[in-house]
This record gives C-alpha cells, sequence and structure tokens, in this order.
C-alpha cells in the first residue's frame, strides 16, 4: 500500500511539472525542466546513468540559483530547430499523448538549452510575412561555437587548407552542414574523398580505425573526442572553411513567448556565469576550448 | 491391391485437403488473387493485387446512388484524430481497419459495433516524418498483419485482436517507419519502409505470412547486398545494380534514401512485384551528381527470389523531392487487334506513365497536371528533357552566407498526385487520377540550425496554381494521354479513387464530402458531408445480397503540415476519426 501511494505521488508530481510554465509556478514547484539533446556529448548525455555534459551542468546551476531543482527533459532531434522548439517549448510532440489520462499536459521544457541566438533566425518571417519563431522567445547567450577538423597525424604532417581533402578521406555527420561544405563547396573536388557517418562520434572512431584521416564537427564535439581519446596522434587542424556561410555562431536558450519572465531570471543566471569566469570552467572541466559569445566579446 | 491404396491415397489427400481448407477458414491466396471479382469480401488493398480498385459491383449505379444511405458510422474514439488514410478491409461480415498511431479495429460490418481493438504500444521519441498515418492491413489465413510506426510488421488474431507475431523490420531509431498497406502473395508478406532524411536506405522485404519469419530482403539503392534466407540461413543474392560507385559519388550510396514508403502491387500474369521508391538523399542534388539509382523508380522486383527484373526511372537525379513511390496499376489494353500488356502510374513530377508491364519498357508517357515548369517534356524513352533552370539550388552558391536564388517549380513537392491511390475501370478503359495543382518556390536557407549546429536548410513554400481550386479529379485516356473529363476541388484531394461496374467513380474530399461520378462524363451523381475531411480510400461489397460501401473519415497527412498560402485553404477543417458504411435502402 504504502509502495502504491509512494507511485501515486509520483504520478502526480509528474504530471504538475509536465508543462512549460510561469516563473512563479516553477519557483512555487520547486523543480525546473531543462531541456537538453539526448546522447549529445560533451553538450548533454548520460554517464553510467547520471545527466552530464555542459548544458545538464549550466542547467543545474540555474537550478540551483533559483533554489529549485533540475529535472531533464531529453529531446529527440527533429529534422531542424523549428520541430524542435515545437515539440519541447511551445506546443509539445504529438505523440505525446497519455492513453490513460488524455487531459495530461504534454511534456515540455521550461528552458531549453543549445538554441542558436540569431537575431536574423529569431525574426525570420514566412513568405506570408509572419514571423516564424513567434512562440519563443530566444536568449541568453553563453557559447560561440564554430567548426572544427581533427587529423590522424600518421596520415597526414598538418591540415593547412581543407583542399587536402581532394587526396585523404575526411568523415562527416550525414545531413549536416560539414556534410554540404564537403560535398559541394569548390565544385565538389571534395566530395569523393567525403565519408558519411550517423554521428562525429562514429567518424572520430573511423578515424581511429583508419577509415578516414580526418573528421569534421563542431569544436566542443571534437576538443571532447580529442580529450577522450587522450592520443597525441590525433590533432587539431588549423585550416579555415573559405566560401563558408555561417562559420561561428553564439548558442543560447528558449522559453515559451508567454514566460517571459522566466527568460528574464535564467538570464541573469547565466549572465553571471559567464562573466564571472565560471562558464569558462565549465567547458574546461570538460576539456573543451571555451570562446565567449558576440554580445559579450564586444564589450570587453 | 495397388489399384486400391492408389485410390486410397487419393481420398485420403481429398480428406486433407478439404480438413486444410476447414481449418485455414480465413484468407487464402486464391482468395487474394481473385479478390476484385469476388465481391462477397475485400481481402486485398487496392482491391486486387494489381490494385485497380475496380469493382463489378453495379447495383449502386448512376440511376440509384443518389438513394445511397449510411447504415452506420463507427468512431475511433479517443484522443488520437489526425489523419486516417487506411483502405478497410471486409471478411465474412468483420470489417478489419487501421486508424492514426498503429492503431486495428474489427468492426462487425452488419451493426457497426466493435470486435475489438488493437493499440500498438509505440516507443518515446519516435519521429515519424509525415504525420502518424496508417494505410491499411493484410489479411491471411486468420492473420490481420499491419505496420507500425515504430517499423515492426504485426501479425494479430482476426478473432481475438491479439498477436501472433511481432517482427521489427527496420529500426526506428535509424529514422524508419511502416505507414503502408503490406501485400500478401504466396504466402508472403512484402513490405516496404518510410523513412525521412536521415540516412535510411530504403528496401522491400519478404516474410513468412504465418510465423513472420524473413524470407528476403532487397535494398532499393545501387551497391548495397540483398540477401535470402535458405534454411534459416541468410545468404547473399547479389548487390541491388550489380556494383555501388556508377550513378552515385563517394559513399553517398550508403545513404541514397530511395525509401518504398508507400507498398506496393502485385501482376499475377508476370508474377511480378511492383514497388516504387522514394526520392534520393540528400535532398540536394548538386552534391549527388548522377542517376542515383534506384531511387524515385519503379521496380519490377521477383516475388519468389527478391530480385530486381526490371527498373524504370521518373525522375533521374530527382532534386525536386518528386519521389518515384506512386503506384504502378497493370491492366491490358487491345491495340491493332493484340493485347498489350501494360501498366500505368501518375508520377508526383506530374507525368503519367504507361510501360510494358513485362520488361519496363517505356510506351508513352503524358502530362495529367495543367502546367509542369521542371522538365519540356520526356524523350522515347520516357527520360525527362530537363529545364536546368528550374533546378533547385547548388548549397555551394549560397556559401556567402546569403539566401540562394528562388526557383518556381511545378508541381510542388507535394506532387501532381501523392500518395492517393488512383482507380482503373475496366468498363471505361480509363484511369480516375486524384491530381492536385500547386507551385512551390524553393531555395536554399543559410539562417537554419539543426541540433545546436548551422546548417544549410532548404527553404519552400507551395502555392495553388489557381484561386478556385487546387485538387482535380481526372478521367485520363491510357492509349491517347487525353484528359476525358475533370473535377475541380477547392482543397487539395488527398483520399483514393473506387471505381465500380455502376459507371461510378467515388472519392473523398478534405471538405468532407464522399463524392460520386458518372465515370463516362464526369457528371457529379451523389455526395455526402462525413464530418471530417477524407483522405482515405473507398471499398465497396456485396452482403446478404446487398452493395455496400465504406469509407474513413478524419483530416490529416501531410497537407496540414506545411504552412504557406495552401494551409488557407484547409486550416478551418476540423479532425476526426470514423468509418462511414453506404447501402440503398430496400425496396
Amino acid at each position: 500500500m504504502r509502495f502504491l501511494i509512494a507511485i501515486l505521488v509520483l504520478a502526480l508530481s509528474w504530471v504538475g511539472t509536465a508543462q512549460a510554465r510561469y516563473y512563479d509556478d516553477v519557483i512555487a514547484s520547486g523543480v525546473i525542466t531543462i531541456g537538453a539533446y539526448k546522447d549529445f556529448p560533451p553538450y548533454s548525455f548520460e554517464q553510467d546513468g547520471v545527466a552530464s555534459g555542459v548544458d545538464i551542468e549550466i542547467g543545474r546551476r540555474i537550478a540551483q540559483e533559483l533554489g529549485v531543482t533540475m529535472q531533464v527533459h531529453w529531446i529527440t532531434p527533429d529534422e531542424n530547430l523549428e520541430d524542435d522548439l515545437r515539440n519541447n517549448v511551445w506546443k509539445g510532440h504529438y505523440l505525446d499523448k497519455d492513453t490513460d489520462n488524455p487531459l495530461a499536459m504534454k511534456h515540455l521544457a521550461d528552458v531549453m538549452m543549445r538554441v542558436p541566438y540569431d537575431r536574423e533566425y529569431s525574426f525570420k518571417r514566412d513568405s506570408l510575412g509572419l514571423l516564424i519563431n513567434e512562440h519563443v522567445v530566444l536568449f541568453g547567450p553563453y557559447q560561440r561555437e564554430k567548426w572544427q577538423v581533427a587529423f590522424d597525424s600518421k596520415k597526414l604532417d598538418r591540415v593547412g587548407t581543407v583542399a587536402v581533402f581532394q587526396y585523404h578521406p575526411i568523415g562527416v555527420e550525414i545531413d549536416s552542414l560539414p556534410d554540404f561544405y564537403m560535398t559541394s563547396a569548390f565544385a565538389g573536388r571534395m566530395r569523393k574523398n567525403t565519408r558519411h557517418y550517423p554521428n562525429v562520434h562514429q567518424a572520430f572512431l573511423a578515424m581511429t580505425k583508419g577509415k578516414v584521416d580526418a573528421v569534421m564537427g563542431m569544436r566542443a564535439e571534437v576538443d571532447w573526442l580529442l580529450s577522450e581519446a587522450e592520443n597525441s596522434q590525433y590533432q587539431l587542424a588549423e585550416n579555415g572553411f573559405p566560401m563558408m556561410g555561417k562559420q561561428q555562431w553564439d548558442i543560447g536558450m528558449a522559453v515559451k513567448q508567454t514566460y517571459r519572465e522566466l527568460s528574464h531570471a535564467v538570464e541573469g543566471v547565466v549572465d553571471q556565469l559567464v562573466t564571472s569566469g565560471e562558464m569558462d570552467k565549465i567547458y574546461t572541466s570538460y576539456g573543451l576550448r571555451y570562446e565567449l559569445p558576440g554580445l559579450y566579446q564586444e564589450i570587453e | 491391391m495397388k489399384k486400391f491404396s492408389g485410390s486410397f491415397a487419393v481420398t485420403a489427400l481429398v480428406a486433407a485437403m478439404s480438413v486444410s481448407g476447414v481449418a485455414q477458414a480465413g484468407v487464402t491466396d486464391k482468395d487474394i488473387l481473385q479478390d476484385q471479382m469476388t465481391v462477397e469480401d475485400v481481402v486485398s488493398n487496392g482491391l486486387g493485387p494489381r490494385g485497380q480498385r475496380y469493382s463489378p459491383l453495379d447495383m449502386i449505379n448512376t440511376d440509384t446512388v443518389e438513394d445511397m444511405r449510411p447504415v452506420w458510422s463507427f468512431s475511433f474514439g479517443g484522443e488520437k484524430q489526425r489523419g486516417q488514410e487506411s483502405q478497410p478491409m471486409v471478411k465474412d461480415g468483420v470489417m478489419y481497419v487501421t486508424a492514426s498511431y498503429s492503431r486495428v479495429f474489427a468492426i462487425d460490418t452488419n451493426t457497426g459495433d466493435e470486435l475489438w481493438e488493437y493499440n500498438a504500444r509505440l516507443p518515446d521519441g519516435i519521429m515519424p516524418c509525415c504525420d502518424v498515418i496508417n494505410r491499411g492491413v493484410a489479411l491471411y489465413g486468420d492473420l490481420v498483419i499491419f505496420g507500425t510506426l515504430d517499423a515492426k510488421l504485426v501479425a494479430l488474431d482476426a478473432k481475438t485482436g491479439k498477436v501472433k507475431w511481432k517482427k521489427k523490420v527496420a529500426d526506428y531509431k535509424e529514422g524508419y517507419s511502416i505507414t503502408a498497406a503490406p501485400l500478401v502473395v504466396d504466402g508472403k508478406i512484402i513490405t516496404g519502409v518510410s523513412g525521412g532524411e536521415f540516412g535510411i536506405v530504403g528496401k522491400v522485404e519478404a516474410y513468412d505470412a504465418k510465423t513472420g519469419k524473413v524470407l528476403w530482403s532487397r535494398p532499393t539503392v545501387e551497391g548495397h547486398m540483398g540477401y535470402i534466407w535458405k534454411d534459416g540461413k541468410k545468404v547473399e543474392n547479389g548487390i541491388s545494380g550489380g556494383k555501388p560507385g556508377q550513378t552515385w559519388p563517394g559513399d553517398l550510396w550508403k545513404s541514397g534514401g530511395a525509401a518504398t514508403w508507400l507498398g506496393g502491387t502485385y501482376d499475377p500474369d508476370t508474377n511480378l512485384l511492383f514497388f516504387g521508391t522514394g526520392n534520393p538523399a540528400p535532398w540536394n542534388s548538386h552534391m549527388r551528381p548522377g542517376d542515383n539509382l534506384f531511387s524515385s523508380s519503379r521496380l519490377a522486383i521477383d516475388p519468389d527470389t527478391g530480385k530486381i527484373v526490371w527498373h524504370f526511372q521518373t525522375t533521374p537525379h530527382d532534386g525536386w523531392d518528386y519521389d518515384g513511390v506512386n503506384e504502378l496499376i497493370s491492366f491490358d489494353y487491345k491495340e491493332g487487334g493484340k493485347t498489350v500488356k501494360a501498366a500505368a502510374t501518375a508520377d508526383r513530377n506530374g507525368y503519367m506513365y504507361v510501360l510494358n508491364r513485362t520488361n519496363g519498357d517505356f510506351i508513352r508517357g503524358f502530362p495529367f497536371v495543367d502546367e509542369i515548369t521542371w522538365a519540356k517534356g520526356l524523350d522515347k524513352n520516357g527520360r525527362p528533357l530537363y529545364n536546368d533552370e528550374i533546378r533547385p539550388g547548388n548549397p555551394s552558391a549560397s556559401e556567402d552566407g546569403k539566401k540562394g536564388s528562388v526557383v518556381r517549380a511545378v508541381p510542388s513537392f507535394l506532387g501532381g498526385k501523392n500518395w492517393m491511390p488512383m482507380g482503373f475501370s475496366q468498363d471505361t478503359g480509363l484511369f480516375y487520377v486524384p491530381s492536385n495543382e500547386w507551385a512551390m518556390d524553393i531555395w536554399n536557407e543559410p539562417t537554419a540550425y539543426k541540433k545546436g549546429a548551422a546548417y544549410l536548410g532548404a527553404g519552400f513554400t507551395i502555392t495553388p496554381l489557381h484561386d478556385s481550386h487546387i485538387g482535380v479529379l481526372r478521367a485520363m485516356d491510357p492509349k491517347t494521354g487525353k484528359e476525358v473529363w475533370r473535377y475541380q476541388n477547392y482543397a487539395p484531394l488527398w483520399g483514393g479513387v473506387l471505381a465500380t461496374a455502376g459507371n461510378l467513380v467515388f472519392i473523398g474530399t478534405p471538405e468532407g464530402y464522399l463524392k460520386g461520378f458518372d465515370a463516362k462524363t464526369g457528371e457529379l451523381k451523389y455526395q455526402f458531408n462525413t464530418g471530417s475531411g477524407i483522405v482515405g480510400s473507398p471499398i465497396t461489397w456485396k452482403q446478404d445480397g446487398e452493395q455496400y460501401l465504406s469509407v474513413l473519415s478524419g483530416w490529416g497527412g501531410a497537407v496540414p503540415l506545411w504552412g504557406g498560402e495552401v494551409a488557407k485553404r484547409v486550416k478551418h477543417l476540423n479532425q476526426g476519426g470514423s468509418v462511414w458504411t453506404f447501402k440503398l435502402p430496400k425496396s
């Protein structure tokens, strides 16, 4: 019986926290739901059953400063960011239905991490002139991200330019910008040497098995894989990415448009982490380089 | 003595046959092959394995149809609605029908009472590409078999709805799902797979209908090995297309797409399966110069061995997401005193093709929509003559970070015809093609993100060609390519066709109407509003001496998922989820 009651309480509290909410509701409930991508190291992933990664760590600090506990809402990525915002921040996924409790709220994140902070994106309009992302507030930039190549020093002395990939195979994540770039830039001259993998981690594994001579991914992903590998055979490249449109971009967060007050509170916490140097420490603890987002670089 | 034992053996054999006949009592291979002419049941998707969607029933005809009345309506209930794209099946007074979210219902065809319901337990975090629809079950023996959104085949007991076997066809975590109705040929369940842009590879697979054991697997992208199972052992069965790298650059064939998401048809005459294949991946054609076989094609496959016998590619080097999944319907016609074994298909790309179904040779092709901009026409082999300036842009052209140039292509990627099956009348010799008139503007979109990373998406918007209509039901003559009549509909058509010997053609509309037309003239003879949009395919059968007709009602599918100008025409339409059944009043 006690067991049953415990389950019932758990179930009730789950329903209570199952929707994105107003700031006051978050504080009153004692729990904040942080949305983060599933199996996405070094940003958010599970290590021995414990939620880990820089985004999870930042979520923990947010919860701590607001005086609540963190609950992670794991996000399965859809085809693009608009889909992820709709499924996880403002509307919920259409498959998120509870047959036993049809009136239950959908599972949403109060705050979603790793949402690019880009004014052009925030105010993008559709063909009828309507705002595409009107249901969400994109705020609180906390990191600048860019592309990075790592290579096998037994196969290549150095990677000064991407031209070497006319001759050496390189691994990329399928349907990513590195995929577009390597298969189409310079009239497709690197196309034949572009090898596709489900994610950067798999591409890196292929490099350690000698199947590709280099990998291209996001800087933090590549930093993480190199620090995990602990093998000086694999090194950072110094090349640029000529003709690539988006060389770098800033990462922030998102809340539902109606919960602006929550965004102000969270922004305050994250701003403090960035300016105090705590953010840098979080990244460093995972073996990653940290770069301030554009907003802070301009202030410095 | 010898003579005696001989006749004893024969008697025993006869006894054994009749016993097994009784024991089966369900749907046999013969039932499926003769489905079109046996009007008392509907045991195949498309009313016969050829998928002609023609019934020889004529009690409901152009004279009597105005009296047709609903006899019962069955609600799928629950919170789960969205698109209802299924075609019901009927056997021995029971209707078997799937609903959105991988559900199956068994319904008493006399009363509309529910007999049982099966609700597939779907895992968390699945991401099917285009709504949570399902297009119907297969029946075999005492089993009801269907595919789920998490890419499994499930066989249920036709009496109880309890699971008899369940088989994983592909991994939903890699982006696979199943929405099409499986096909049954000679005791084999034949299925394709659906999937998004996650780097999947299409395939057609055969399973033993009784046990669910896999029999063969045929990838639909050049370079992948096919397999056949002999005595339980997996044996190599030849690489699709011979070897990799002939029509694909680099390693892109490994993730080439060509999903077989609409299932297939079967022609007993030639003993061939006909499956269509989807667009090649990635979406941007400039990344993959070449024909990209066997994407956007029709494949003829030997049902016994899983080998590709012939292929016909409608859109080589597809850059518009035109797919090539559309049903290939076998039919015969006379020309110069000779019978031509033909098959026809109306493609997303706006052209209708008539092929020689024995070898895949192109006989003729013609547009079935008012406007086509991406190609100037077809050459003598049926290959499109491209309009190069109508190919969506090269991503490297927008690497300066600006929006690429806008290309206006007609038809839109939702197609001159999408999934909704056409019908063929054996009386008129015409195909009834549910089509749509719309264009798309498409451009490279550098202000895009995916999983926390900068991305180069494709921006697009779909616009109607006419103020008055998008949908057009057309009667097309496959011998001449001429349109015989048309019916125009304000919203896009998204449901299948039924043709009958009563000189009638039925189709449902998103506005909710079941409509019946004179098959020869196109005159509207009947309409009834079912309360929600129709995106399913009607069936008809005979029971206790009366002709019945059923169709699903429940608006959804891919159309409402896209915004822009088309959304304005459909956003007022209400969701639903029900089966409507009609007949004539007893005189």
